[in-house]
């Protein structure tokens, strides 16, 4: 089973996150916020006053993660987590990326589940094409690595080809359905594993060109290479048939989230680290196992 | 390819190894990415390369190149070749 916070409209939160109570929120959304909430803004994290009860944290999965470990050195704080954007999932997930001068810190830790999903998908319908279909793509890596994980168990699974067969029905654009959906995969993903994909990326965000340098672009741009990188190779790929997951159709979203010159940017930059590829955490935990010779797989991948 | 073959260049793939530094009477103690992450995509690897699926006592019970031989004999593959 997959298993989510709770989650309630701002209107329903009440008094759960306790008496006193402040909201953190990414610049760019900080009117519409303060319209939605009626507790006080505070700038930064780092301002967050000492004798809170509760925390509300409103914006993408970078300041969500770093509300998450802020709370982990905090115990007796509530936190809930308002994504401004759905796809990274941060906040269903006890995982939390940290951005250190040495790349990224991977941290798992069952005190970084927030409390409490605050939804308000309206706050979506702004979000450029380009950026919303990323962000499909980042909900689409989660759910597709989870469900071929080697650690998911058999009920998970289950569980993951439903979330697979109603993301299948959904647009690469905005639509309210996915915050839930890209939560639950986020989820899921933190009950068994994520693969190549985040290898991948996590290695190549920090030196990719401009254009690339975000995870959901990268996971996007990486996932129909990765895919037919695990269709040849792992012993999981029968899973689709078995679980009744459309595979023609999930190849034809990853298709439509594959973009040709921000691959062909990337791919020197995919030999370059491969063997930081290699010893990525995530790439270990991958479906199919990725060797040192498979660099040529996706040195010479055309879509 | 011998299965002897076979398991060294997998062991020396998942763990990365250089054929210098891969023995037979290697301990999981000796690989320092013989770690958590390691034992996931040992299993992988044997499941592709051998056809056959460790339990997660067996892959988290192994303590070296020989207890990986040992395993996979009690389930019929041969490395006497």
């Amino acid at each position: 089973m997959i298993k989510v916070p709770d989650a309630v409209p701002p209107h329903m939160i009440g008094d759960r996150l306790g008496r006193r109570v402040a909201v953190v929120a990414s610049p760019s959304v900080r009117d519409r916020i303060a319209q939605l909430l009626p507790w006080p803004l505070v700038r930064d994290l780092a301002d967050l006053p000492a004798d809170l009860d509760g925390l509300i944290v409103a914006g993408g999965g970078d300041l969500i993660d770093r509300a998450k470990l802020l709370r982990r050195g905090r115990p007796a704080l509530r936190l809930a987590a308002m994504p401004t954007i759905w796809g990274s999932g941060a906040e269903a997930s006890p995982i939390a990326v940290e951005n250190t001068a040495v790349g990224k810190r991977i941290h798992v830790d069952p005190a970084l589940l927030p409390d409490l999903i605050v939804t308000a998908p309206e706050l979506g319908r702004t979000v450029s094409s380009e950026r919303a279909r990323h962000a499909c793509g980042d909900a689409w890596s989660h759910a597709l690595e989870a469900f071929l994980s080697p650690l998911a168990t058999d009920s998970l699974r289950v569980d993951l080809a439903l979330l697979l067969r109603e993301m299948l029905t959904l647009p690469l654009a905005y639509d309210h359905r996915w915050y839930t959906v890209s939560a639950a995969a986020c989820a899921a993903q933190a009950q068994s594993s994520v693969g190549l994909v985040h290898g991948l990326a996590h290695t190549l965000e920090p030196v990719a060109p401009a254009a690339c340098r975000s995870h959901a672009v990268l996971c996007s741009v990486c996932l129909l290479p990765v895919m037919r990188f695990n269709q040849q190779h792992s012993a999981k790929w029968s899973l689709f048939e078995q679980h009744a997951v459309d595979e023609h159709g999930a190849f034809a979203v990853l298709h439509a989230l594959f973009d040709r010159e921000r691959f062909a940017a990337i791919q020197p930059l995919i030999a370059a680290h491969w063997m930081t590829v290699l010893r990525d955490p995530c790439t270990r935990t991958n479906s199919a196992l990725v060797r040192p010779g498979d660099l040529a797989f996706f040195e010479s991948f055309v879509a | 390819m011998t299965n002897k073959d076979r398991l060294r260049a997998l062991l020396q793939d998942v763990f990365l190894l250089t054929d210098g530094e891969f023995r037979f009477d290697l301990k999981r103690e000796d690989v320092d990415t013989w770690d958590s992450f390691g034992v996931v995509s040992l299993a992988v690897g044997v499941q592709q390369t051998f056809g056959y699926h460790f339990t997660p006592e067996e892959a988290s019970g192994l303590t070296g190149v020989a207890d990986i031989i040992a395993v996979l004999e009690s389930h019929g593959i041969r490395f006497d070749d």
